[in-house]
């Protein structure tokens, strides 16, 4: 164990923000920083390139999203700009829930993803939020500016919202080539950007849309989160409504693997740096949302042997739980630890690959995030 | 119904008062505002209290579905809301309604 560093989990719940804290052996955990009572907390993360800076994306049902950030891993929170539009003439972002087609002024919902840009970009922070947005900062979050290339897109109009709203939840960040963007959108499917943002293609070619009448449209698909692998950033790893998907291709083409695990639906997945090739999904009952076995259940993806693996004992965690779109993360080990929050509070983790399981001994409120910060000097 | 052309100088001066929550972002206790509507009143606030910005009020100018404005204690959030007038003075409580779980 490296002494005088801290490994943070960090968990976005449904009432607040909280902050676990342990070492680098990840076999003890106790509860750090608690913030943002009585708040949707829809993710929380800490930027690697600046250890101790956490961001997180408030959403408070009286009074609107606000993003916080706090300098010193979690103590203390600042409300920074919050990316709004006043002036409504520079509205460009406009869309009605009932009638896509029907342009009307619409305020910002919640905030879904805050990504830190890429390690040759310190400053620069993304923001994804609903309806369908796309922000980048700068100034690591005094301010934002809106990028027009997906907010305007021309087919804008005919994108509708999920049953979570119309959330763009996932913001991937080339670690190449920080101009190459991808970002994964409820309902509408991914998108591909190589100028920074201007322009966006849709990568969904070869998923599956099984609520569609045409099954593979070009968007209207409902991807539900995508992991990168640390690897081979042309790689990429897909959860969608439609089932659990790989690309090799910067996301030119999707193959579906999940289809040896039967239903294979679900709402998260993660890679690990020390991992590549590696995926972890949490598959769930398509109907009922939770983890059909009847018990607690990660199953790793190997893409070179294009096989699964299960990586916990059926009796260890007896029950159905259900894990979100930002419940699954790993951390920068080696080996890997991975962490699964549930939407009934509990935080799983395994410091070793996947071999061996705990619990945090914590109830948590349902679990919206997770991800994992550190190490980091005290 | 909206008198919003009156310059808040010559406007009337009200007492205005938030709930707990909203003590975060404005004022600790009552306070003396010129306005000739709920918007302008919040308006006013906004100025004084800049972290109040967009919490009361969306960016469209919509006030938020649970942010309540009481008039000498009569709730006018669903009926005249933000444009009704204040042409007297008066005392405007401002709270986040009961609501969650």
């Amino acid at each position: 164990m490296a002494k005088g560093t801290v490994m943070r989990v960090l968990v976005g719940t449904r009432k607040g923000t909280y902050i676990v804290e342990g070492d680098t052996r990840r076999r003890k955990w106790r509860l750090g920083a608690v913030a943002h009572p009585g708040d949707e907390i829809y993710h929380v993360v800490e930027d690697p390139r600046h250890p101790g800076d956490l961001y997180s994306a408030v959403n408070n049902m009286f009074f609107g999203p606000m993003v916080q950030r706090s300098r010193d891993g979690g103590k203390h929170w600042t409300e920074l700009a919050t990316p709004l539009f006043p002036r409504r003439k520079d509205r460009t972002f406009q869309m009605n829930d009932t009638s896509p087609s029907t342009p009307v002024p619409r305020a910002l919902n919640n905030l879904w993803h805050i990504e830190p840009g890429a390690a040759s970009d310190p400053e620069t922070v993304y923001l994804g939020a609903d309806p369908h947005l796309l922000f980048r900062s700068s100034d690591r979050g005094a301010s934002w500016e809106p990028i027009a290339g997906i907010n305007d897109h021309p087919a804008k109009k005919d994108w509708a919202p999920g049953f979570g709203g119309a959330c763009l939840h996932t913001i991937l960040v080339d670690p190449r080539d920080p101009r190459r963007l991808y970002v994964g959108l409820s309902s509408v499917g991914t998108f591909r950007s190589e100028d920074g943002g201007g322009s966006w293609v849709p990568t969904n070619r070869g998923v599956l849309a099984p609520f569609q009448p045409n099954k593979h449209p070009e968007t209207g698909q409902c991807v539900h989160h995508v992991a990168i692998d640390a690897g081979n950033p042309d790689t990429f790893y897909r959860q969608d409504h439609g089932g659990m998907y790989v690309s090799h291709d910067r996301m030119e083409r999707w193959t579906r693997i999940g289809k040896p695990l039967g239903d294979d639906f679900g709402f998260g997945v993660a890679s690990a740096p020390s991992a590549p090739g590696r995926a972890y999904f949490v598959r769930l009952d398509g109907r009922a949302r939770v983890t059909g076995q009847g018990h607690f259940q990660v199953h790793e993806w190997n893409d070179r042997t294009r096989s699964w693996r299960t990586l916990i004992s059926p009796k260890a965690f007896p029950g159905h739980f259900g894990v979100q779109r930002e419940g699954i993360a790993t951390d920068r080990l080696d080996p890997a630890g991975i962490y699964v929050g549930t939407t009934t509070g509990q935080l799983f983790v395994s410091p070793d690959a996947g071999r061996s399981w705990q619990l945090v001994p914590f109830q948590f409120p349902a679990i919206h995030s997770v991800s994992v910060g550190g190490p980091t000097p005290k | 119904m909206r008198s919003d052309s009156s310059p808040p100088g010559t406007a009337p001066t009200h007492t205005v008062r938030c709930d707990g929550w909203l003590r975060e972002f404005g004022p600790k206790s009552s306070e003396k505002l010129r306005a000739s509507s709920v918007d302008q009143l919040i308006d006013a606030l906004e100025e004084r209290y800049p972290r109040m910005r967009f919490k009361l009020r969306d960016e469209t100018g919509t006030l938020r579905r649970y942010v309540r404005v009481f008039i000498d204690g009569a709730d006018v959030s669903a009926t005249t809301g933000l444009r009704t007038e204040l042409v007297e003075p008066r005392t405007i409580d401002i709270l986040h309604s009961i609501a969650g779980g």
